[in-house]
């Protein structure tokens, strides 16, 4: 697996408590029912911790999916 | 920095290190309201006799901090009635008496400008002395 799309894993199943979940760029709130707007927000600031970078409320607004999120963080992290 | 001007804060004004302090106590009543809300009438907590009788000079203390969430919610003050306690966590190191007069020290530890999440590292002191220490997140409205 992609090292990112790991540790991008590892994070949703820390947040989510739920290591069944397999994630993909098409992967969205949809598809996980815990995924809810407190739990969003955990999600957005676990992954600034784990990839030590920062993201502004107009970068978090725009996301559709996870492919977008992976996206953003790699455009931050130069990957 | 004094309370009041914390009051005055906004998201984008929070940064790392920032910190004050907001003096507090806990009086009977609200033990007693504690009591009734949570279930736990340990007598630790509401009866000064039993609880100088088991070695706590001051008589009745006060056990959990962390659920009086006062104790450190004036730190989410800039926009309180936006705000969202997230998390809080508290390791108590010595007992905090009724009506006993403490401080709670918060130090902002991180904030996410993309969220609206803040960090606090927090500490009681009552008398110098470190009755508790530990971290609480605060969802800041915008």
């Amino acid at each position: 697996m992609d090292p990112e799309y790991a540790t991008l894993t590892e994070v949703f199943h820390e947040v989510f408590d739920d290591d069944s979940i397999v994630v993909t760029p098409e992967l969205t709130a949809r598809d996980v029912p815990e995924w809810d707007s407190l739990s969003h927000i955990r999600l957005v600031v676990t992954v600034e911790k784990k990839f030590s970078l920062k993201f502004s409320a107009a970068e978090v607004g725009r996301l559709k999916n996870v492919g977008e999120f992976m996206s953003l963080i790699r455009s931050k992290t130069g990957r | 920095m004094t309370d009041s001007l914390a009051r005055c804060l906004a998201l984008n004004e929070l940064t790392e290190g920032l910190l004050t302090t907001v003096d507090f106590s806990i009086g009977a009543e609200q033990m007693r309201q504690f009591a009734e809300l949570s279930g736990d009438f340990n007598p630790l907590h509401t009866d000064d006799a039993f609880a100088r009788g088991k070695g706590f000079e001051g008589g009745r203390r006060v056990r959990r901090l962390a659920d009086r969430q006062g104790v450190a919610a004036d730190w989410h003050a800039p926009a309180r009635r936006e705000s969202v306690w997230a998390s809080i966590s508290l390791d108590f190191r010595r007992p905090l008496y009724v009506g006993q007069a403490a401080q709670v020290e918060g130090t902002v530890s991180s904030v996410s400008q993309g969220t609206g999440m803040v960090e606090l590292a927090l500490r009681v002191r009552a008398s110098g002395k470190l009755l508790a220490k530990g971290s609480a997140e605060v969802l800041v409205g915008r």
